[in-house]
């Protein structure tokens, strides 16, 4: 019996020494910088990270290799970026393992954020933990910012509820006259946020919020909400919740003839595949936004660069600016700093502002600034997803007037039948 | 109220026809083929993207059944020939059996969804179609359901009538009830086990086929209607198939009357009614 | 085997099991940080698998509730990390998860088969989706964090842990309770008649084995910084423990520990160095190990070294 355990215990020591072996690094010389992630390459996460930050960071640092890299005074030459991407399942326990692994075995230069506000929580005080900057990417809640402040390390790129999206659409919906909303969110963080601030900014300007509903985020049928929404008679239905449920509540809308004279849903309706999706009877749908090829020459540089020669499904015109920008101000800062010193690399961040693909581009308090936003609320008119609204800052450039009442849904629908 | 209440009936129907054939599939799996197949949401994404990807090409998704459904029994064939006749022969007892298909399956789940994820990407897809309402006596129902709906209760209905009239029918159903004995009568009892799964595989590709109509997809949506799918199954009673038809339509209801109360608990009242029946009658509504 | 062999193995199989604990007891002196944490989540593995096999290795009940009690953990120390010290968190923790189940254990005894399994699993969805409503609708948060601890007190928690659980797992094994768990997997009628208390012993198993699990979660939460009901109950932990311990095999005792080494440092590989063809790599290799390793990894171990005695045998 004894000699069964025997073995296997022998192949146990063997695995262990093989284990130590392989943590065994050597530093090499510096000729490059190593940015280091932790994705949801595989896993329900997924569609998310794929569709979000994926297509800005690999034409990122496509972009900066081709012109050589970074300039760092320090080593007095310019250093290319070499990505170390590992597949976090979509798992947030292996998550926060791998980013340790990244920091303390592979001893990256950078990390750069895994996917999703949850992920970011999680992720933050890790990176604080051993001082390294973690610029975020998907995500952003306002219930971080009362934790900001003990988390220098962290900057946050994304808008969102309350920084400055739902005060600037409580101003759209204000200057038309509309008195009532209706509101569907999801149960989760990003939900409960959304509709909160939503309760303080739209009855502030005269609308009354004529119902809320929050469902599950594997909803598998609206309807019944969409007709309870449509008996309320309410001018503008909002449904805060993910491109699934986005995209079911605006099919069963249709299906159900279900036609609010305001109709935003968010995160999804930003995305070129919700346009790839629903064609023409998209009109008037409007949802969360920064830019378009509109904005300003340089964005269209921008959008034609990320976007050539892909299919429309993988625009995105609220967060692929943001993130974009959000790297530009990165790699600016690298550059101004002359190190890869994290500390002092921080600094730099929090004190200095840098023309972005956006304008003039700070980040306060570990938030950009809003003022750096150059639109907030848009809606698709003719295809184009226009902005509508943003804030009185220089940078905001509205791009077509706010259409409202939208557009009733074609019925039935157009050229297929 | 009245009409109230009848949109709720109907929302449920609606959603319960859907449930009805995504289950259906898998009942036979299970019934007859013994394999709790975990992959079976995979399938059912297959036929989802494949009815996205031929849409692009411009072909209609009523068309695509043509094809989806061909396409993913032949994999299903394919796969209970390789890797379950394998296991079957090798196993010990049934029990050792189910135990070991049931993760050889979870194996395939992430096979097939990670090939679908290196062809076509993670992102999120779907297309418009027949998205509109249809007046029918004053109510308003989504035409895209309806087909959907009409479909599950064909396919149905199809699938009793080719069990119980036709000569292959009577050998599946001859091999649910006892292999061996099929086995000396005659029954090839390989081929028309790999028969039964492959055409549980038709029937998720099926369903994915008509899901993709009514709700967005991604290659990673299949272990979701993989647990729906246990629901209904275990509702109607593991492995009959009459049994999954009608849960899919109890389950479709009770959502949507959960819905209408308190949508924040529509799936958990899925978990509940599932969790009290396995306490109360494990067999299911139509079980023995 | 003669009995001289076995006394002159005995103290050369008691060096090795000193010498690796005296290996990992001295980690956090020798190794890097990083193998700490990895050695940490290895434990992780161990211990899921470990106590899974405890009450579903005899008696051949495909329990897929490892999620609920692992997440129960992970809860528990959310919600009393900042108040109570470490220890009681822990304590608590296991406690919690032991009582839920005790229920679960009494509510299903009537479950056989594929339907337990089914029982089990859906009581990790339902535990995660009724907390997900209750936070969202009665105390309006979703998610928290998690008091962070030094990584190796983490590690030495979990070491006590796994210590535990093997040692609980062996001597359930070799105790009269773990014959009467063999015969109820056998047969579960013969064995009622033979006077074993089924129902009884059955319960508490399952609650003893769930205890780990839910102490295990308690620690692994301070690792994870912050938590959502989708964290912690998460589907892939009910799987993971039953895949860990037919991939080692479950003929013998230690094949769980095996297959949890190994199955966790292969996917560690994967998802570090192939990282896009993680799954499609990971699932080929389930399938395989199923189809041409009924056993297990143990079952090769061990057709190897019969074929190897075989032919010393035939050798003399």
């Amino acid at each position: 019996m004894k000699k069964k355990v025997f073995l296997p215990l022998l192949m146990a020591i063997f695995v262990l020494m093989f284990l130590f072996s392989a943590t065994v690094t050597t530093a090499p010389a510096k000729d490059k910088i190593v940015v280091g992630m932790s994705r949801p390459l595989s896993g329900p996460m997924a569609k998310i990270g794929d569709s979000a930050f994926r297509p800005v960071y690999e034409t990122f640092v496509a972009e900066v290799n081709a012109q050589g890299g970074i300039f760092v005074k320090e080593f007095n030459k310019k250093l290319p970026i070499e990505l170390k991407v590992y597949d976090d399942k979509s798992d947030t326990g292996t998550m926060t393992r791998l980013t340790e692994k990244l920091i303390l075995e592979d001893k990256v230069d950078f990390l750069w954020p895994a996917c999703g506000t949850h992920n970011i929580f999680a992720q933050a005080p890790i990176a604080n933990k051993y001082s390294y900057i973690l610029l975020t990417a998907e995500g952003g809640a306002t219930s971080i910012t009362p934790m900001l402040q003990s988390l220098p390390y962290l900057f946050i790129s994304l808008s969102f509820s309350d920084w400055y999206q739902i005060p600037v659409w409580a101003d759209l919906l204000a200057e038309k006259g509309a008195k009532t909303a209706y509101i569907i969110s999801m149960a989760d963080l990003f939900g409960i946020e959304y509709a909160g601030v939503s309760s303080i900014e739209l009855p502030k300007r005269g609308i009354n919020i004529v119902g809320i509903k929050s469902v599950p985020p594997d909803i598998k049928d609206l309807s019944t909400i969409l007709k309870e929404a449509q008996k309320t008679k309410a001018d503008a239905l909002m449904v805060l919740a993910y491109p699934d449920a986005v995209i079911l509540a605006t099919k069963q809308s249709m299906e159900i003839g279900y036609n609010p004279k305001a109709f935003l849903g968010g995160p999804g309706v930003n995305f070129g595949f919700y346009h790839a999706i629903f064609g023409p009877a998209t009109e008037g749908v409007s949802g969360f936004s920064m830019a378009n090829r509109k904005t300003s020459p340089a964005m269209k540089e921008l959008f034609d660069k990320l976007y050539k020669n892909k299919p429309e499904a993988a625009n995105d015109w609220w967060g692929h600016p943001l993130y974009w920008a959000g790297y530009e101000f990165w790699k600016q800062a690298i550059e101004k700093a002359g190190t890869l010193d994290q500390k002092k690399i921080k600094d730099v961040m929090v004190a200095e502002t840098f023309n972005t693909v956006l304008g003039p581009t700070s980040f306060k308090g570990g938030l950009m600034a809003k003022e750096s936003h150059t639109g907030e609320i848009g809606q698709w008119q003719k295809g184009l997803f226009e902005t509508v609204g943003g804030g009185k800052w220089p940078n905001t450039k509205v791009t077509a007037p706010f259409v409202y009442p939208k557009p009733k849904w074609p019925v039935p629908a157009p050229a297929k039948k | 109220m009245i009409v109230e209440i009848l949109d709720i009936v109907i929302a449920g129907l609606l959603l319960g026809g859907l449930y009805a054939l995504i289950a259906m599939g898998l009942s036979l799996q299970y019934g007859v083929a013994r394999v709790l197949n975990i992959s079976h949401g995979e399938f059912i994404m297959l036929g989802a993207l494949g009815a996205w990807f031929l849409f692009g090409f411009g072909v209609n998704p009523l068309v695509s059944l043509a094809i989806c459904g061909p396409v993913t029994f032949i994999i299903g064939f394919l796969l209970y020939r390789t890797v379950f006749t394998r296991l079957r022969t090798s196993s010990a007892s049934i029990g050792a059996y189910e135990g070991s298909s049931m993760l050889a399956s979870f194996g395939l789940l992430f096979i097939i969804q990670s090939i679908a994820l290196i062809a076509w990407g993670s992102g999120i897809k779907g297309y418009t179609y027949l998205a509109f309402p249809v007046n029918v006596g004053g109510a308003l129902f989504a035409a895209n359901r309806l087909v959907a709906l009409a479909f599950a209760v064909f396919l149905g209905l199809v699938f009793y009538f080719f069990l119980v009239r036709t000569r292959l029918g009577k050998a599946i159903r001859a091999a649910a009830q006892d292999p061996a004995t099929a086995g000396l009568m005659g029954v090839n009892i390989n081929q028309v086990l790999a028969l039964c799964f492959g055409l549980g595989a038709m029937m998720a590709g099926f369903a994915g086929l008509l899901i993709s109509i009514c709700y967005p997809v991604n290659t990673t949506m299949g272990l979701e209607y993989t647990i729906i799918t246990i629901i209904v199954v275990v509702l109607g009673g593991l492995g009959s198939i009459p049994g999954s038809f009608i849960g899919g339509f109890i389950l479709g209801l009770i959502g949507s009357i959960v819905t209408y109360l308190e949508p924040g608990l529509s799936l958990a009242a899925y978990y509940v009614l599932f969790m009290l029946l396995l306490l109360v009658r494990p067999t299911g509504i139509l079980g023995k | 085997m003669d009995k001289t062999t076995v006394l002159s193995k005995k103290p050369l199989f008691l060096g090795l099991l000193f010498l690796l604990f005296i290996l990992f007891a001295f980690l956090p002196l020798y190794g890097s940080v990083y193998s700490v944490i990895l050695v940490t989540a290895i434990f992780m593995h161990i211990v899921l698998t470990v106590s899974w096999v405890i009450f579903s290795g005899p008696t051949g009940y495909i329990s897929l509730a490892s999620a609920a009690f692992f997440g129960v953990g992970i809860y528990t120390s959310a919600i009393l990390g900042k108040t109570f010290p470490l220890p009681i968190v822990i304590c608590f923790g296991a406690l919690t998860s032991f009582c839920l189940a005790l229920f679960v254990g009494a509510l299903t005894l009537r479950l056989r088969g594929i339907y337990f399994s089914m029982f089990t699993f859906g009581l990790v969805l339902l535990i995660q989706q009724l907390l997900l409503w209750y936070e969202v609708n009665i105390t309006h948060t979703r998610g928290r964090f998690v008091i962070v601890i030094n990584n190796a007190t983490i590690y030495y928690v979990m070491f006590a842990i796994l210590a535990a659980t093997i040692l609980t797992a062996y001597f359930i094994s070799r105790s009269k309770y773990g014959l009467a768990l063999q015969s109820i997997g056998e047969d579960e009628e013969a064995s009622a008649h033979t006077g074993i208390n089924v129902t009884v012993l059955k319960t508490i198993i399952f609650a003893v084995s769930a205890l780990f699990a839910g102490a295990a979660g308690a620690i692994m939460a301070t690792r994870w910084t912050y938590i959502d009901p989708f964290i912690a109950f998460n589907p892939l932990f009910s799987f993971m423990p039953v895949l860990m311990a037919i991939f080692g095999g479950m003929g013998q005792f230690y094949g769980s520990i095996i297959g949890a080494v190994i199955f966790a440092y292969l996917q560690e590989m994967l998802i570090t160095r192939f990282p896009y063809y993680y799954m499609l790599i990971f699932g080929i290799i389930l399938v395989v190990v199923i189809l041409y390793l009924p056993g297990g990894l143990v079952g090769l171990l061990q057709k190897w070294r019969k074929g190897d005695l075989a032919e010393k045998h035939a050798n003399t």
